[in-house]
């Protein structure tokens, strides 16, 4: 997506300006967002949509994906959770999700991070291993 | 039996699962060989990044939200929204003498279909040059076994000389003659004490499928090829193999360099890399300067020449030589990228159309041709017959042009023009078919001593064919000693002298 250095610059500093003592505040996002669509100015959607990529990456370096083959039982959903807000600070969400292909074992994403421990994480890295060699 | 089922229970239960933790992106953009990724929050400059179905890219534009990263296979297959990782390793291939022979491609792998390399060891694509404090001068020849250049433009082991000229003036023959002279040479003194081996890796980026067939072909007729490495990266592979084959061949050539042995490297050829790494950048959206090519286009080039390098004894003991090539338009050698290549190489060797449609083959350019630090690597014996050749030629063809004038000519002057145009057919020489020094020092020694003053320029091509065909089947003895003392005394003038007078007496 092609988008003008003006739009970016403008959306970065709509961007710096939707926190609220170093946290992402939903109130200042909205207010300007309607703004942006009211005012109308040049390049808005680019403007919007560049904004729009900003907070979703900075929404998802506070919410945990977690994956598991099975349904986890809920004392070993609240120690993740415990584990991972030591970590990441106490406002990560999560998101609980059942995925069969991982076969055994759990795999948690946040942002860029992922930590797996699941059966097919091990199986594709003894893949690529072999193939290695 | 239940003792075993225990020992392997307690096993299993001592087992721990392991976590790994990597750094992932999702793909939001792909097409012409570049990807753009969000994400990859800890990735490095050039790391791997490993993409689904065992596809690998290279991680070139590190930028605030995403990374632009090229890619090292086929696309296809990968879609947008695809999760990919870093892999903590730079961009490395198969080194090691196992590589002797065969042809591989950018990513050293094998395309000449004789089954897997044998490689001992892997070396990272990109790597610093060495430094001065590893260095030592240039003091070893290389020879071409092509007389204008041996005899004029010196090349010596560790140097850089560039080879320039328009197309199809015989750049790539220049190279290959190399490589074809080089392995005579190995095989010739095979086993003997102290004798250096030089292998070379030839480079073929942006060529025709079939002119790199037809240099393999040469190279394998000739007995080259198990003294070389093919990397090839012709016209049909992507912009980003041809961009990085150079790279990896100098990484091939630095492994002989770093083991105390010698290598070569022809780039064949730098005008084609840089448009390939045009393509790369301009799709990368990096911005383009002169010509369109991106500002980075000359440190591509100084980086990967500087790699060419001798090193002393505590470093390796080895060298790279490199013989890049560059392809003019219509002889114009201020463009962008060969005034480039010009200033980072130590010397050019200049091919121009003009001789070469005289029928002059090599068609080196005397004038401006040049080897900036060959001549400490000379060998003695050539320095003496050829010392004053250049200048012998240089005023040769000033003077041509202006007795074309006049026909009263005094006496001085008739002297330079017919020794000038002895030196000139002297100088011809058929493609794939160099000279053995020994050889090349006996022919301009009977030149320079007025032996063929009497033979007609016509006659010449004929009077030096039959000369060398009388030296190596009657007088190899003198041949040998030249060899061996790589120097003209007192002794082998005589021997010279004798072998002249003899040979004259008989030349119908």
């Amino acid at each position: 997506m092609k988008i003008s250095k003006e739009a970016r610059k403008l959306s970065k500093k709509l961007f710096l300006g939707s926190f609220t003592e170093g946290k992402l505040d939903e109130a200042k996002v909205r207010t300007i967002a309607q703004t942006v669509i009211d005012k109308k100015p040049r390049k808005y959607t680019d403007i919007l949509k560049n904004y729009q990529r900003l907070i979703r990456v900075e929404v998802a370096k506070r919410h945990a994906v977690i994956e598991s083959a099975t349904d986890l039982a809920g004392d070993m959903r609240q120690q993740l959770l415990g584990t991972l807000r030591s970590k990441y600070g106490q406002d990560l969400t999560t998101e609980f999700k059942i995925s069969p292909e991982l076969i055994g074992g759990v795999r948690v994403k946040i942002a860029s991070d992922v930590w797996d421990s699941s059966v097919r994480g091990h199986l594709s890295r003894l893949e690529s291993n072999l193939a290695t060699v | 039996m239940s003792n075993i089922l225990q020992e392997l229970e307690s096993q299993i239960s001592a087992l721990k699962t392991t976590t790994v933790k990597s750094n992932v992106g999702i793909v939001r953009e792909i097409g012409d060989g570049v990807a753009r990724i969000e994400g990859l929050s800890d990735v490095m400059l050039n790391e791997l990044i490993e993409f689904p179905g065992g596809l690998y890219g290279l991680a070139l534009n590190l930028e605030e939200g995403e990374v632009g990263c090229i890619l090292l296979g086929d696309e296809k297959q990968i879609v947008e929204g695809v999760e990919v990782k870093t892999t903590g390793r730079l961009l490395s291939v198969p080194v090691g003498k196992g590589l002797l022979g065969r042809v591989v491609d950018t990513l050293g792998f094998p395309v000449d279909g004789k089954g897997p390399i044998a490689a001992t060891a892997t070396y990272p694509v990109e790597k610093v040059a060495p430094g001065i404090i590893k260095r030592k001068s240039v003091s070893q020849p290389v020879q071409t076994g092509i007389m204008a250049i041996d005899a004029m433009i010196p090349i010596g082991r560790g140097q850089r000389e560039l080879i320039i000229g328009d197309r199809a003036t015989g750049k790539t023959t220049i190279a290959i003659d190399t490589i074809i002279n080089q392995a005579r040479i190995n095989k010739a003194n095979e086993g003997k004490p102290g004798f250096r081996p030089l292998y070379s890796i030839y480079v073929g980026i942006g060529q025709k499928n079939s002119n790199i067939a037809r240099s393999l072909a040469i190279l394998e007729a000739a007995g080259a090829l198990p003294y070389t490495i093919i990397v090839s990266a012709p016209a049909s592979d992507t912009a980003t193999n041809q961009y990085l084959a150079p790279f990896s061949g100098a990484a091939m050539g630095e492994w002989f360099m770093d083991n105390g042995m010698d290598a070569l490297i022809v780039y064949d050829d730098l005008s084609k890399h840089a448009v390939a790494y045009r393509q790369v950048s301009l799709l990368l959206k990096r911005p383009s300067g002169r010509e369109a090519y991106p500002g980075d286009v000359f440190y591509l080039h100084s980086r990967l020449l500087e790699r060419s390098a001798r090193v002393d004894e505590k470093n390796g003991n080895g060298s790279v030589t490199a013989l890049p090539i560059i392809e003019t338009q219509a002889g114009d050698v201020s463009a962008y990228i060969p005034t480039n290549v010009i200033s980072i190489t130590d010397g050019q060797i200049y091919l121009e159309t003009d001789l070469f449609y005289q029928g002059i083959r090599p068609a080196v350019s005397v004038g401006l041709s040049v080897s900036r630090v060959g001549s400490a690597a000379q060998i003695k014996a050539v320095k003496q017959v050829a010392g004053k050749i250049k200048g012998d030629l240089a005023q040769f063809r000033e003077l041509a042009a202006f007795a074309q004038f006049g026909s009263d000519l005094d006496a001085k002057t008739k002297s330079i023009l017919d020794r000038g145009a002895r030196i000139v057919e002297l100088f011809k020489q058929v493609q794939y078919n160099p000279l053995a020094t020994e050889i090349m020092v006996s022919t301009l020694w009977s030149m320079q001593n007025g032996y063929m003053d009497d033979v007609p320029v016509d006659k010449i091509k004929d009077f030096q064919l039959k000369l060398q065909d009388y030296f190596t089947t009657r007088k190899d003895a003198v041949l040998g000693k030249i060899r061996d003392k790589g120097a003209i005394d007192d002794d082998i003038t005589n021997d010279l002298k004798a072998a002249l007078t003899e040979f004259k007496s008989s030349y119908r």
